[in-house]
């Protein structure tokens, strides 16, 4: 080493020497005060909802996706039994008795009741049409409910009536996809997946979130009513039926044998194990824990969900037509899904669009054969729950997606050949028992000829609040995170109803 | 800007500008007091600047006070004691300033510091009393009075007076704290008929006969974040069951003197006010569906041998230790059963539906003692079996639907006192047996006895068919 290298080398280390003493204490404390600072005020944030982790924590398991899991809250139902009526009953010949209604048939509608509002078919100035029903009062609650539906009359004081609920939807298929999803659009996990994702289902033989379509036709809003959205894929709604396969092609072909179809299954999760050692997309272990519960409801699923077992008092008493497709056999299949354990079952009837364009979509016509052809199994289902003690933890919750006009349909102008009613966003019936819900009662009240909520008004929201309040959940805490937000089943609305609350 | 709500804006920072001198003060009395150890002496150059800061509040915390007594939402009394504590606050505080700086006694000093103290607590007690009203921490001492209902039971709500009985408790639980004796905000009082009839600044309140015109109904309905919305959102609200009966009040021409029943009720307004009444709003005793009490946490390796065998064992809800354990999927064999043992603290549910139990088995389960809930329903249980049930006291429900069971069996259940739900569908037992049976549990068990029938009317089969 040079002298001059020497020098340079000591110079160095002096100039390190000197700074390293210039990192005194009190240099550390100085420095430092910011960054504390800055984790004080992160910490008091943190505790004001502002930053810090946030609240979101993924309840999936996609190994076990469907593992039965505790609510938050205690809730009273277990499951749910949703009937939809699909296309819209008319609660003016079902429950919202207007007998002012009746004084205005056949003048012209008041120009108020027209002015600024929109119509799927009214146009110009239709006529005012009074109930198409007789109505009368029912049980030690004196609910108004109408001649047709007499057995579901006898349980006015088992279900909770809610008179105001209204919509912003006129059109069938975004009314329902608000009603299911909450969303009028395509995309909204429906309901009974996020009750299959927040609570697993009790039978890992049967599938969670079950749908039963009957009335010939599929509900306007197609499959994504109940699709899972952006939830795993897991917790989409299956669709099963009530006559033949309950579910298409789940007998093994002909010359498969039962451990031919093991070792075939067997080898696919081999295959898919060895993919997801690859990369690892949780998504593949859903796959393999579904083709395993495919495999185990190849046993259970033809068994539960033969309604044929039933005895007959019980097909009496439903109403069922075995062999056939229909809406008893499916309430009927219902009952036996949430006896064995079935998170979410939906019903959809079609058939209820009475607009009053031919017969059977007439109020005097096709809207008294609908009725009389829920109005037993309705019925069954509430005493055959009641019975078997199951009606205390199963919400049921019947309803359409919106209501109809008190005035008569007159499409393009001009009167429809039968009496038939347009759809209405104003105001419309839904009920709801068990699992929680107030007995015998009535909240929510139309004006004198059912146009409008005047209190107890209630939407769509309001409705899934309720309902997963009923099973244990905060709808304004249950989110699940997607396109960098949390998303809830309720977006930003939803009051629970509090008043049908036992 | 006007020059009025310059001063209006000056008065209102009151409530912020107080907390300066009360705490700079109290820190240069503390100083005083500290100084009295030699160990703190070096504190004693601090003190006169720290008096003269606290003085200087002191004076603009009394001219803001001033400014907002000026509103008149206070009342008077109060607010004179308030004025001239604050005042002597600054004069005392300020003269300390002065002493310290000549050469004065420190005793003297230290007992200036004492009497300053008490002072500024008093101040600060009676500014608190005015904003909070007087009894803001006696009530904290007292029984707390929230989530109390406003309007005390009544045991006939038909034969109370309108206005004595209903809605003067109702005023004085919910709005005289602003608008009685001590405040009257929006110069409004509510405590007296005369009072109520006059108004205040806006004008009247009521307009008898018409709830919609009247003011005072009027500001209850608005939404909670309007401004005018009473009582302020912070402040506890009124139920719609009692914004329902001042409506109806006043509807009814706010009569001073006549009773319920001499006045108009509709049908849903009857409903309304009979919810005042006692005991009618639960007809029925609730329970509790899992114990109060805390419970440690239970074996998890049980817990582990019991998902093994297909049960299905998850806490009531996430944040609970207490148990469920449905066998939807699982074999009740006298092994997996006795692996429930371990859990008898935290299981409080016990779904046993379909399981084939019997008897002998009845006897692993008769340890659960802290069952609320259990599904015996489809076993082949007897009235030997079900008599072991005897000791679990907590039991609510118990489902026997299918099962051998007959009337005396169940009797023995009677033992039961929390036992509110019995499901009887499908055994031995009859609605013949219903009277034998209320006789044996009382009136407020729910005994189901199943076997509904829906009969098949004429019109059920035919259909309609157009014209």
């Amino acid at each position: 080493m040079t002298r001059d290298e020497l020098n340079a080398y000591r110079l160095v280390k002096e100039a390190q020497e000197t700074e390293l003493r210039a990192f005194t204490r009190r240099h550390f404390l100085k420095e430092s005060a910011m960054g504390l600072g800055a984790v004080a005020m992160g910490a008091l944030l943190g505790s004001c909802g502002l930053g810090g982790k946030s609240n979101n924590d993924i309840l999936y398991d996609p190994a076990h996706p469907l593992l039965p899991k505790s609510p938050p809250f205690l809730g009273k139902a277990k499951s749910v039994i949703y009937l939809h009526m699909a296309g819209a009953p008319s609660q003016l010949e079902l429950f919202d008795y207007k007998p002012e209604l009746m004084k205005m048939d056949g003048q012209d509608c008041p120009q108020s009741l027209l002015a600024g509002k929109k119509f799927a078919f009214i146009t110009g100035v239709p006529k005012m049409l009074g109930p198409q029903a007789k109505f009368a009062q029912h049980g030690e609650s004196r609910a108004w409910i109408s001649e047709n539906l007499p057995h579901f009359s006898t349980m006015a004081d088992e279900v909770s009536f809610l008179k105001a609920v209204s919509t912003d939807q006129f059109n069938h298929a975004p009314a329902q996809l608000l009603i299911h999803t909450g969303s009028p659009r395509l995309g909204r996990p429906s309901m009974g997946s996020w009750a299959t994702y927040g609570l697993g289902t009790e039978n890992q033989n049967l599938p969670g979130f079950v749908v039963l379509t009957s009335g010939g036709s599929f509900p306007d809003a197609g499959k994504s009513i109940w699709g899972s959205g952006f939830l795993p894929s897991v917790y989409q709604g299956v669709q099963c039926r009530s006559e033949g396969d309950p579910v298409l092609f789940i007998k093994d072909p002909h010359g498969m044998s039962r451990d031919l179809r093991k070792a075939s299954i067997d080898a696919i999760n081999k295959a898919n194990e060895l993919e997801y050692a690859t990369y690892n997309d949780p998504e593949i272990l859903s796959r393999i824990s579904q083709y395993e519960m495919a495999y185990r409801m190849q046993i259970s699923a033809p068994e539960v969900m033969n309604i044929n077992d039933e005895p007959e008092y019980i097909h009496e008493m439903y109403g069922t037509q075995p062999g056939k497709s229909c809406f008893a056999n499916n309430v009927l299949l219902a009952r036996k899904l949430v006896e064995k354990g079935v998170r979410y079952v939906q019903l959809f009837d079609w058939g209820w669009d009475a607009h009053g364009d031919g017969p059977n979509n007439s109020l005097n016509i096709g809207l008294k054969n609908k009725c009389r052809s829920i109005d037993k199994p309705i019925t069954a289902l509430l005493l055959d729950l009641k019975q078997r003690g199951l009606l205390e933890e199963t919400l049921v919750v019947w309803g359409g997606e919106f209501g109809r006009t008190p005035m008569m349909e007159n499409r393009n102008g001009v009167q429809n050949p039968y009496n038939g009613r347009d759809h209405h966003t104003d105001a419309f019936t839904i009920w709801m028992a068990g699992g929680g819900i107030k007995k015998g009662y009535t909240h929510g009240e139309t004006d004198e000829i059912g146009y409008s909520g005047i209190s107890g008004k209630v939407d769509a929201f309001d409705i899934q609040a309720t309902i997963l309040n009923q099973l244990g959940f905060d709808h304004e805490k249950f989110t699940y995170p997607f396109q960098g937000r949390p998303f809830r089943l309720t977006d930003v609305g939803g009051k629970i109803i509090h008043d049908i609350i036992a | 800007m006007t020059l009025l709500s310059i001063w209006d804006f000056t008065g209102r920072l009151h409530p912020v500008l107080v907390h300066l001198p009360i705490g700079i003060l109290l820190l240069g009395c503390l100083f005083q007091l500290l100084t009295i150890n030699a160990k703190f002496s070096a504190l004693r150059p601090a003190i006169p600047l720290i008096y003269l800061l606290g003085g200087l509040g002191a004076v603009f915390s009394s001219i803001s006070g001033y400014l907002l007594s000026l509103s008149g939402d206070y009342d008077g009394d109060m607010v004179g004691i308030h004025q001239w504590l604050g005042i002597s606050v600054s004069i005392v505080s300020l003269s300390v300033y002065a002493m310290c700086r000549t050469k004065i006694k420190e005793t003297l000093l230290n007992f200036t510091a004492i009497f300053l103290i008490v002072l500024i607590t008093l101040t600060g007690h009676y500014g608190g009393s005015l904003t909070h009203g007087a009894d803001y921490l006696s009530a904290a001492l007292k029984d707390n009075g929230k989530g109390k209902a406003a309007i005390p039971a009544i045991v006939n709500v038909q034969q109370a007076v309108a206005y004595t009985h209903m809605i003067q408790p109702l005023l004085q639980n919910r709005c005289y704290n602003c608008h009685g004796a001590e405040k009257q905000k929006g110069k409004l009082r509510l405590d007296g008929k005369d009072l109520i009839i006059k108004g205040g600044e806006d004008g009247k309140t009521l307009v008898p006969g018409s709830a919609e015109e009247s003011e005072l109904i009027k500001r209850l309905l608005l939404p909670p974040s309007n401004e005018d919305h009473m009582p302020p959102k912070e402040k506890p609200q009124l139920t719609p069951e009692e914004i329902e009966l001042l409506k109806w009040w006043v509807n009814q021409g706010a009569d001073f003197n006549r009773k319920v029943q001499d006045l108009k009720q509709s049908e849903k307004e009857k409903v309304v006010l009979l919810s005042f009444q006692t005991g009618t709003e639960r007809k029925e005793h609730k329970q509790e569906e899992i114990p109060a009490g805390k419970v440690t946490k239970a074996d998890a390796t049980a817990i582990e041998k019991l998902k093994k065998a297909g049960v299905v064992v998850i806490p009531v809800l996430s944040t609970s230790n207490y148990l469920s354990a449905s066998f939807v999927t699982a074999k009740a064999s006298p092994e997996v059963l006795k692996l429930l043992e371990p859990l008898k603290k935290q299981l409080v549910w016990l779904n046993l539906a379909n399981t084939g139990l019997n008897d002998e088995d009845m006897q692993t389960i008769s340890k659960l003692d802290n069952l609320i809930r259990i599904n015996l329903s489809r076993t082949s249980i007897t009235d030997q079996g079900l008599a072991l049930l005897k000791g679990i006291v907590h039991l609510q429900y118990i489902n026997l639907v299918g099962t051998k069971i007959t009337t005396s069996g169940v009797g023995q259940l009677s033992v039961l006192k929390k036992l509110n739900s019995i499901y009887l569908y499908q055994t031995g037992i009859g609605r013949a047996d219903e009277v034998k049976l209320i006789r044996m549990f009382g009136k407020l068990v729910n005994l189901d006895f199943g076997g509904y029938v829906v009969p098949t009317l004429e019109k059920d089969t035919i259909e309609v068919k157009p014209l």
